[in-house]
């Protein structure tokens, strides 16, 4: 077994510090309004991955692992500005920058990279804001994560996240919560698929029911989640 | 590039009086020059934050009003202090970058169990406190926060007689289980005991060293 496999699973590891349990990606707002069950929630799932994480994120992602295979900072640049740029909700730009740039630091604790160090020298120098999924590229890069894996990683870890929110909001209970995620997998698969391969250029997102959301999420005085 | 404020951390069980702490060490510290941000989580809500910048901030002119920042923790006070810090650490960070004349940043753990600590990382000083309503078998009961801080803090001492809490049993106890390292008896609603505490953090973190606008680099 080589330990590239092992480095993958290091990173999908919800143990791995990236802050992502303290998101819920609007998920807190709509819970307020509305008790949820595991079928509605799991499609609110899908609607973020089909129009959001994956034509915005997961393309970001697939860009920024390319420039940063070929040791082209500037293509990574590029991605993390685009994306930052796409993201409409502060709360959701910034808890996405903070995560990032923590993660580029862990893993350059223990992995030597010079793009890595390059784009963690522009976040310092407030050059590039370490939005997540870029951040996420360059250390798959930096530790030999094929691209496609890379994005399938993503997309679940963003599912884990959710479900982990939803689990600690009392919408569904740890059964359910796997069984969601196992039903998620060809939606991820899929998603990652279709969007890895894309060019920045042709990065997209819509979905403002759940913009609307995040942003109602921003204006609530009792929360549980950053986001 | 200007040394890095020293980060001290408080942690203790719902209650007990961090954020009473808070507010009344800060006073302390200012009129001796120094000059400290926030960083509050909140198990839910950003209650604490916003009552501590109203009080330090914009009532008492102590701090600049983006010196108290508040961040929620996914429910989960404990990880968000030690396992993952990466959210602490960029708020404490991006404070640090907007407000390059802090001798000191406070991180205050949301509510939760005597286990807590902080991760070093976050903090180079661990404050725990705990409060004598919750019974005087808090220091026996040890726990890591209590066993391992650097400093343990017991609050509301005016209550002991109104809940059959034996100060006695309760100095005893932490001498036991803390051996060698502090431990202050304090009540923060009347500032009782908090000068201790202030003079263990001007000590122990902050090396008795002047503050920076007196002139250290």
């Amino acid at each position: 077994m080589s330990t590239d496999f092992l480095s993958m699973l290091q990173l999908s590891d919800s143990f791995f510090p990236t802050g992502a349990y303290t998101m819920s990606n609007g998920l807190e707002a709509l819970f307020k309004k509305k008790k949820i069950k595991e079928r509605e929630l799991q499609r609110i799932i899908q609607v973020f991955l089909e129009r959001q994480i994956g034509p915005a994120d997961c393309c970001a992602l697939g860009s920024a692992y390319e420039s940063a295979a070929k040791s082209d900072l500037a293509g990574v640049l590029a991605a993390d500005d685009a994306l930052f740029s796409m993201k409409l909700v502060q709360e959701v730009r910034s808890a996405s920058a903070r995560s990032g740039s923590q993660l580029v630091r862990c893993v350059r604790a223990f992995s030597e990279d010079k793009i890595l160090d390059g784009y963690a020298g522009a976040i310092r120098k407030g050059k590039a804001t370490g939005v997540y999924p870029v951040a996420f590229a360059v250390t798959c890069v930096a530790l030999y994560v094929p691209k496609q894996e890379a994005g399938a990683m993503m997309l679940y870890s963003f599912c884990v996240s959710m479900a982990g929110a939803a689990l600690r909001l009392g919408a569904i209970d740890h059964v359910a919560a796997q069984k969601m995620l196992h039903g998620l997998k060809p939606t991820i698969a899929k998603t990652a698929r279709e969007n890895i391969g894309r060019p920045l250029g042709s990065m997209w997102q819509f979905a403002p029911a759940l913009d609307i959301l995040q942003m109602e999420h921003e204006q609530m005085d009792s929360k549980m989640f950053i986001t | 590039m200007a040394k890095r404020a020293p980060r001290l951390g408080i942690g203790g069980p719902v209650g007990s009086g961090k954020t009473m702490l808070i507010e009344q060490v800060v006073p302390v510290l200012f009129s001796k020059g120094y000059k400290i941000g926030i960083i509050s989580n909140d198990v839910v809500s950003k209650e604490d934050a916003d009552r501590m910048r109203r009080n330090l901030a914009t009532e008492r002119g102590l701090m600049a009003e983006d010196l108290v920042v508040g961040l929620a923790t996914g429910g989960c006070p404990h990880t968000a202090v030690r396992e993952d810090p990466s959210m602490n650490i960029s708020a404490v960070e991006e404070m640090e970058a907007r407000h390059n004349e802090l001798d000191l940043i406070i991180i205050e753990s949301g509510g939760d169990n005597i286990t807590t600590t902080f991760s070093p990382a976050l903090a180079d000083y661990f404050l725990y406190i705990v409060d004598v309503a919750g019974g005087d078998k808090y220091p026996r009961k040890r726990g890591l926060g209590i066993e391992s801080c650097d400093l343990l803090v017991i609050n509301k001492i005016d209550l002991a007689p109104h809940v059959g809490a034996d100060l006695k049993v309760m100095e005893r106890d932490a001498q036991v289980v803390r051996k060698n390292r502090p431990f202050v008896f304090v009540n923060c609603k009347t500032g009782q005991g908090v000068a201790v505490v202030a003079d263990h953090i001007i000590r122990d973190v902050l090396f008795e060293l002047p503050p920076r606008a007196k002139g250290r680099q």
